[in-house]
């Protein structure tokens, strides 16, 4: 697998948080990988989840609509609004959760440096306590994979 | 705190003010014994502040590991357009 860096999540303050990681490629190809629903689709989501529904209307004021599909076969929604765009610097969006409450603000900005990409995205939420909901919902999903993970190690070992 | 404030560069009311916003948070718990304040790192909160960023991170990594592939693919295209 190729990995050109580790991505860092940090909480700037109470209600945000911030993930940085570098990517081995150009920043129009970075910023096209987040913007295209064609590449999108090919990329979003970890391990065991596919990007089911995507449709994205890429210009100020015009929307996006992303269903995933977990390997438990249940859907989990999501819609948004594009605020801002400075291809392929910056851009800012609304997001929000079909089950979740709330809309969070989500600013991205692309940094090239020696051909590689550092790409920043930062999550204001609007409250600490729904930040702090979609954090835990991150972690049974992470607890759920690494669950998997356990169980093809021991059907490796038997 | 002497003691604790030794491997710092920090000025024993700077390891203080830190020790406090810990104890705070639950992370770490104090006594007191004469002149000393002995600290007790609270091992499960820790734990568990530690552990749900961790499976955040890792929800997004492996989204990005697969963005990394992709990349790789774009870049292989990209050179073989350029070269037509």
């Amino acid at each position: 697998m190729i990995n050109t860096g580790t991505l860092e999540v940090t909480t700037p303050s109470d209600r945000e948080i911030a993930l940085t990681r570098v990517f081995d490629a150009p920043r129009q190809m970075v910023f096209d990988a987040f913007s295209k629903p064609e590449l999108l689709k090919r990329w979003f989501g970890p391990r065991g989840w596919s990007l089911v529904v995507c449709e994205v209307d890429f210009r100020v004021g015009g929307g996006f609509r992303f269903v995933m599909r977990g390997p438990d076969g249940k859907d989990m929604g999501m819609r948004g609004v594009y605020r801002e765009i400075s291809a392929p610097e910056r851009s800012v969006h609304m997001e929000s959760f079909d089950d979740y409450p709330g809309e969070s603000q989500v600013t991205a900005v692309f940094v090239e440096r020696n051909g590689k990409t550092t790409m920043t995205a930062t999550v204001l939420y609007p409250s600490q306590e729904i930040r702090d909901i979609v954090i835990q919902t991150g972690m049974e999903h992470g607890a759920a994979e690494s669950y998997d993970k356990l169980a093809e190690l021991l059907a490796e070992a038997a | 705190m002497t003691e604790l404030a030794k491997p710092f560069d920090m000025s024993q009311p700077a390891i203080s003010k830190h020790l406090k916003v810990l104890e705070h948070a639950g992370l770490i718990s104090r006594g007191r014994d004469a002149q000393r304040r002995p600290c007790r790192i609270e091992a499960q909160p820790l734990g568990q502040a530690c552990g749900w960023l961790e499976n955040y991170r890792r929800f997004w990594e492996e989204s990005f590991e697969r963005l990394d592939t992709l990349l790789e693919e774009m870049k292989k295209k990209d050179k073989k357009g350029k070269k037509r």
